[in-house]
């Protein structure tokens, strides 16, 4: 199969897609893209958008008051002045009439909220929030903490302990993740491998996206400039449709090695230094596989793609042969997106070796959890298993499709091509 | 031996017979013109006969051997629906095509320059194939056809759209061809250039071959009692006369058929004795056209009786 015109067309695959200036912008501006999207993503989740935020503390005592503002005193928020903090003192029995006067207020958000906090709350740690969002999650995170460490320290100042004591009674609690693996020591593992396994998740679907357009559009240009009537008088179909994909694939391949560059540099040069939290563990051997699965599942992809590209005539009706196999492409990410949360859940184990999903969720999950080598090998087994597959099947309608013309095929008149003597 | 030999071929898409039960055979070095109406079959039996498609039934035989992929690398082809990849360069283009049929290197190129200079294209090497215009691409497409020196050139209506001296210039490089001993096939719907060509000829109509002999046989079965006139003059007593069975006006020339083989000489008198100015008097003459429209003609009445029965 691979002949001399096979290798001329991958030859000129490879020189149209390297050298065309959509290729080089989208190498260069994908990353930069990716970052502005990440950065952007982790700023508006991390911009709490609470500036000017206005919080009336009530308790029954002054004492308890006087505690409060030292604590609240020494938070950053309220050292930025972004919250502002007033305090007042009153029994149980008369906030109901002060919240009834304050209502205006709180409604037309000049005061954010009011916290009261009871005595009791000194030996039941139960405070009441008033405010018109009381579910607001940025604010009641804020002021939870600062209160929480003035009641423990209250209730443990009759106990008579010691300053270390208290300090301890205050503290959080400080998870470490460490990962067990066969190697001996169990390593602390920061959260390198959750953010490799996203930028392998994201790069992989985004590029399929990419290819997968590329080849369609390149195999309906061949069908609606009639290029392919001359082609085929030179190669046959099979010919033509293996060099365009393989061509592609190659170039995909390329393009994943070039946006995975710096993740090399990390593994095998001490130039970059990551902080500690963001360290990860993956080999150059795990990316090699991943680039190698990669070009596997871009095979399968490609093959789909160029097949609807030949079914149909113009962009907008491949449409509708396109979502079943961006179906293929949505699926798998979100499974993959899902593996962040918990790595071994049994869907992605199950999806990691499966036709079509194995191309994303495999490197993700080989980034998150230790996958045994033979789980590794099935996955490449699968994968070529399904190029042959559907070769066959893709070829038919590929060699019937991409030489007709005139209207619309539907999908029942495609399957009928697959018993076409052509 | 034939070149190339056509036997029994069918194709059916759905309930259409595109070919029907085709045979016929191309000799050696010759011209061979594949001629019909526009959707006749004419292309699918060129696709069938580069293995493009798969005959439903039939074969082509290549010098006594049943056609594989490898002819392909041993024909060229001009397809009727031209294509080319726009953004490729001119120079580039030809390259590819040639790749693509296992030629390459630098005598190659040195050729396609040459085949540029003498379309005068040379200096649009380097321009690419969308910049040119229309009878531009179907120059370089035609260079695509022969660059690699194939065997055998099947060139499907390879003149339209083209001005006179490129037209010109195409024909001398065809019949250049012809005298290296390739073997050329025509398909066309225009008579008079496959007539004026071909020393072969079959012709397709509603997928069956209803004709397929040399043309000097051809004109020679089909002339008997043909004239072909060319003259200047009122001609219109002849309408009536007890001598003629049929007269075809071509513009130029008039196609004059008689009721018997001996009444020949008596209307060459009849001409000259009106006064007639005869320029040319060809005995035994019929154009291809005639032919043409009589065979395709009677097949079309045929089947109109038959509805007409039925």
């Amino acid at each position: 199969m691979l002949n001399f015109r096979t290798l001329a067309i991958i030859k000129r695959e490879l020189r149209e897609k390297l050298l065309s200036k959509a290729f080089i912008i989208m190498t260069v501006m994908l990353p930069v893209l990716m970052f502005v999207f990440i950065g952007f993503q982790a700023w508006i989740m991390d911009y709490a958008g609470d500036s000017n935020t206005k919080i009336e503390i009530i308790t029954e005592t002054i004492d308890l008051s006087a505690l409060l503002e030292n604590e609240f005193a020494e938070t950053e928020y309220a050292k930025d002045t972004s919250y502002t903090f007033m305090y007042n003192v009153m029994p149980k029995a008369e906030i109901e009439n002060y919240l009834r006067v304050r209502k205006t207020d709180i409604i037309d958000e000049s005061l954010t909220g009011v916290v009261f906090v009871p005595l009791t709350a000194l030996s039941d740690k139960k405070i009441e929030y008033y405010s018109k969002t009381p579910k607001n999650l940025t604010v009641s995170e804020k002021i939870e903490w600062p209160i929480n460490r003035v009641l423990t320290s209250e209730y443990f100042k009759e106990k008579n302990l010691s300053k270390e004591e208290l300090g301890f009674a205050r503290k959080g609690i400080d998870l470490a993740g460490f990962k067990v693996s066969k190697e001996d020591s169990f390593e602390e593992q920061g959260y390198g491998n959750l953010v490799l396994a996203y930028l392998f998740i994201f790069l992989l679907y985004i590029s399929l996206l990419m290819m997968g357009q590329m080849t369609m559009q390149s195999v309906q240009e061949e069908k609606n400039n009639r290029i392919v009537e001359v082609l085929l008088s030179s190669v046959s179909s099979t010919e033509l449709m293996i060099g365009k994909i393989i061509g592609a694939a190659v170039t995909g391949t390329i393009q994943m090695a070039i946006w995975l560059l710096p993740v090399v540099a990390v593994i095998s040069t001490a130039w970059f230094a990551l902080p500690p939290e963001m360290a990860f563990d993956f080999t150059l051997a795990q990316l090699g596989y991943l680039l190698f699965n990669f070009f596997l599942g871009l095979l399968v992809f490609l093959g789909l793609f160029a097949t609807v590209g030949a079914i149909f005539e113009n962009a907008q009706e491949a449409q509708s042969g396109m979502w079943p196999i961006m179906m293929l492409i949505i699926f798998p990410f979100f499974i993959g997106v899902s593996m962040m949360k918990n790595p071994s859940n049994p869907v992605a184990y199950v999806a990691s070796m499966s036709p079509f999903a194995s191309i994303i969720v495999m490197p993700g999950r080989l980034t998150l959890v230790e996958v045994p080598i033979w789980e590794l090998i099935v996955s490449v087994i699968v994968n070529i298993a399904t190029i042959f597959a559907i070769f066959p099947l893709a070829g038919k309608i590929y060699r019937v499709g991409i030489l007709r013309t005139g209207k619309k095929p539907t999908w029942r008149e495609v399957i009928k091509w697959l018993k076409y003597k052509y | 031996m034939y070149a190339l030999e056509i036997r029994n071929l069918s194709k059916n898409f759905g309930e259409v017979k595109a070919v029907d039960k085709a045979s016929f055979q191309v000799p050696e070095g010759s011209v061979f013109g594949l001629i019909g109406r526009n959707g006749a079959g004419k292309t699918t039996t060129i696709r069938m006969m580069m293995n493009i498609y798969m005959p439903d039934e039939g074969e082509v035989i290549l010098r006594g051997a049943k056609i594989d992929n490898e002819f392909k690398s041993r024909v060229g082809y001009l397809p009727e629906e031209r294509g080319l990849y726009k953004k490729m360069k001119v120079l580039e283009t030809l390259l590819y095509f040639a790749e693509i049929k296992g030629k390459s290197g630098r005598d190659l190129e040195k050729k396609a320059r040459r085949y540029l200079k003498r379309f005068e294209l040379d200096d649009r090497k380097y321009s690419k194939i969308e910049d040119l215009s229309k009878g531009n691409q179907q120059k370089i497409q035609f260079i695509t056809a022969v660059l690699h020196d194939p065997d055998f050139i099947i060139l499907d209506e390879p003149f339209s759209g083209l001005d006179p001296i490129n037209t010109n210039l195409l024909r001398e490089i065809i019949m250049e061809k012809k005298q290296e001993g390739k073997v050329i096939i025509l398909s066309t719907h225009f008579m008079d250039f496959a007539e004026k060509m071909s020393d072969h000829i079959a012709m397709i109509d509603h997928g069956k071959v209803i004709m397929n002999d040399s043309l000097q046989n051809i004109k020679s079965k089909f002339g008997q009692r043909n004239i072909t006139l060319t003259h200047s003059g009122d001609i219109s007593f002849l309408k009536g006369s007890p001598l003629i069975e049929k007269i075809t006006e071509f513009g130029n020339s008039t196609g004059i058929r008689v009721k018997e083989a001996s009444q020949t000489q008596e209307l060459l008198r009849l001409l000259v004795e009106k006064n007639v100015e005869i320029k040319k008097f060809d005995a035994n003459d019929i154009s291809l056209q005639e032919v043409f429209v009589e065979l395709a003609g009677k097949e079309v009445d045929n089947n109109g009786k038959e509805a007409a029965h039925a």
